[in-house]
């Protein structure tokens, strides 16, 4: 697993997809924040996170999610998480980000629910 | 788990409303973090930073030409504002108002933090037990060490904020060890396994770059945690992480708590790790089991399935084995002339590889028999054949009779076996001496054919040394004389009930103790009649 996490991000619309590839932690989860914020600015409405080839997050990248969960919030924006494996999913649910952001197993699933463009 | 939030997004909007409604010029708020006094300014305001002074005021009032007023509540002092160019001829009556209002907003600002961080708090605990659980789950339901492995260090490394981890478990009979590392290996494998950790089997090093960690120097790592994998008497393996990180990019130490996790997580491993081997082990018994099974069905199918039945001779034979498949073997063999040829062998060793030797000992018998015109000479063949075919360092005892009912003799070779038991009609039991060596013993051996007679009447009984070593819980032997006194006290009965009264003999004396040689009797019995020819 690599030890710095990278994050690329593609809009559709104003619909921006995240993609992350390995540990979410302090790095990783500054890095999600600095391009959700940016998206956020350029009126993205919502946000959906493809953490498929993310394995483990801490604590630390947990609270930076749930400062971008907030931002998300203030910005009448949406975000939306797909492609966790099941800790991560649980850890989620755990620590209450699933309460304000929708979980689905699929980019498809996700992009339909938020009406994303094809 | 830290969420590290601060009140700063707070102390903003504070700083920017208390500038408008005092008609300030500049306005900050400085709050307290890790020993520093740190201002967040209005965002409309310009100009240089400023510093707090060295000493803050404890009431308000105006300092270097700036109104500061302690931001308080509840008697606690949260914060202060500071104010730049103020309009108002008393400030001290504003900085009143603007500290009882905005002190109550940090106030519950940061009671609204506390409980946030309280929650999150509760919240990572809970996850740490649900991972524990859940890794207990996956413990009962996979045997893949190298899938639980991997798991295991995930969680390890995310429930304490470790920058990086390495687990190591060593491998089994010389296997390589399996390692794995995410975020860069903290120890190699190699180091792993000669690492000696100290009583307690946990190392907290917190100044890891500069202190060896039990004896051994890290260059990647500021602080690390290590755990030894470990079950009662057995290391396993090491668990270690390194470099907690924090929200603001520190590296924080470790703590006993971080510990106490990391333990938990190593003993779920080492349990998996001996239920993974114990399952092998388990797997591999039962193989060797079925294996034993179907040698003893092999074995049992070179045994008579029903004894011959010869005018003049009433017989029996049967076998006892110990284990699965035993080292004994017995046979008859009806030949020309109405005489009969009857086999007790006795095999060096047990299990599987007796029961090998008893296959080519049948083997080398049944072909060699019609062959062979003197007992010796069968023996002789079949000890060439052994020599031949059979592994190193495997021998037999052996008794080979003849009995010819028309001439009333008996001829035997017996090879190295026990001494037979001659009961005679007339009440008087003879011991049929050893009249050679064992077969397969020595390159060349040889062996002497004996005669006695065999009127109506007498009675042969030829046993496997099982029979007469059979020991009790005093270990004390059956013995030769028990066997013949007993052979003495029911010679009157037919063979069949004479050899199931000495098998029942032998297990009463035993009572229960578990005997570790085959068992196997064989009774020959002249009745008077004639035989007719049958080969």
């Amino acid at each position: 697993m690599n030890e710095t996490c990278r994050v690329s991000v593609e809009r559709r619309g104003d619909v921006a997809v995240f993609w992350t590839d390995g540990y979410i932690n302090n790095q990783g989860g500054e890095e999600i924040a600095r391009e959700a914020y940016s998206e956020l600015d350029r009126g993205a409405r919502a946000l959906i996170m493809n953490l498929e080839k993310t394995r483990i997050v801490n604590s630390i990248g947990i609270s930076i999610l749930i400062e971008v969960l907030e931002k998300v919030m203030e910005r009448k924006a949406v975000l939306a998480f797909c492609g966790l494996t099941p800790t991560i999913d649980k850890t989620f649910r755990i620590m209450g980000l699933a309460q304000y952001a929708a979980i689905y197993p699929t980019e498809q699933e996700a992009m339909r629910a938020v009406g994303a463009p094809a | 788990m830290l969420r590290g939030e601060t009140e700063m997004p707070v102390a903003v909007r504070i700083a920017g409303a208390a500038r408008l409604l005092a008609g300030a010029r500049r306005a900050a708020v400085f709050l307290r973090e890790a020993d520093a006094w740190v201002p967040a300014f209005d965002s409309a305001s310009e100009g240089p930073l400023w510093e707090a002074p060295d000493r803050l005021p404890e009431r308000a009032g105006l300092h270097e030409g700036r109104l500061w007023v302690p931001l308080e509540a509840e008697g606690e002092v949260h914060g202060f504002l500071a104010l730049e160019g103020l309009e108002a001829d008393d400030p001290t009556e504003i900085a009143a108002s603007l500290g009882l209002i905005f002190g109550s907003v940090l106030g519950v600002s940061r009671l609204s933090r506390l409980v946030k961080d309280a929650e999150f708090e509760l919240k990572a605990r809970l996850l740490e037990l649900e991972s524990l659980y859940d890794l207990g789950l996956s413990l009962a339901g996979q045997l893949d060490v190298s899938s639980l492995a991997d798991e295991v260090l995930y969680r390890s490394i995310s429930l304490t904020d470790a920058r990086k981890g390495t687990l190591v478990l060593f491998g089994e009979r010389g296997a390589p060890p399996l390692s794995r590392s995410v975020g860069g290996e903290i120890l190699p494998p190699g180091a792993a396994g000669a690492w000696e950790l100290p009583a307690g089997n946990v190392v907290i090093n917190n100044e890891a770059s500069r202190v060896p960690t039990a004896g051994v120097s890290f260059t990647d790592c500021e602080k690390c945690l290590l755990v030894s994998i470990a079950v009662p008497e057995r290391r396993l393996g090491v668990l270690a992480v390194a470099d907690k990180e924090s929200r603001d990019g520190r590296v924080l130490d470790f703590t006993t708590g971080d510990a106490r996790l990391l333990s938990l997580f190593a003993n779920q491993v080492a349990a998996a790790v001996e239920t993974t081997r114990l399952h092998r082990e388990a797997i591999e018994k039962e193989r060797i089991e079925r294996e034993l099974e179907l040698a003893a069905a092999i074995q049992r199918q070179l045994l008579p399935r029903e004894l011959p039945h010869l005018p003049g001779l009433d017989l029996a034979g049967a076998t006892r084995p110990t284990r699965q498949v035993g080292g004994d073997y017995f046979d008859f063999f009806p030949l020309s002339r109405g005489r009969l040829g009857f086999v007790v062998a006795d095999v060096s060793g047990k299990g599987i590889p007796a029961a090998l030797l008893v296959s080519t000992v049948h083997a080398a018998i049944h072909l060699q028999i019609d062959a062979s015109d003197t007992i010796v000479e069968l023996v002789s063949r079949i000890d060439r054949h052994l020599q031949r075919f059979s592994a190193t360092h495997k021998f037999l005892t052996l008794f080979f009779g003849l009995v010819d009912p028309e001439t009333s003799v008996l001829r035997y070779v017996s090879a190295g076996h026990n001494p037979a038991l001659l009961a005679r009609a007339s009440g008087e039991v003879e011991r049929l001496h050893a009249t050679g060596v064992p077969v397969g013993l020595l390159p060349h051996g040889s062996w002497k054919e004996e005669t006695a007679p065999f009127e109506s009447g007498d009675l042969l009984c030829v046993y496997s040394d099982g029979f007469t070593e059979a020991t009790n819980a005093e270990e004390e032997e059956f013995g030769l004389d028990r066997l013949r006194q007993a052979l003495v006290d029911r010679v009157a009965l037919p063979p069949r009930d004479l050899s199931d009264d000495l098998f029942r003999e032998v297990l009463l004396f035993a009572q229960g103790v578990p005997q570790y040689d085959d068992q196997t009797l064989v009774i020959v019995r002249r009745n008077g009649q004639h035989g007719v020819p049958a080969r």
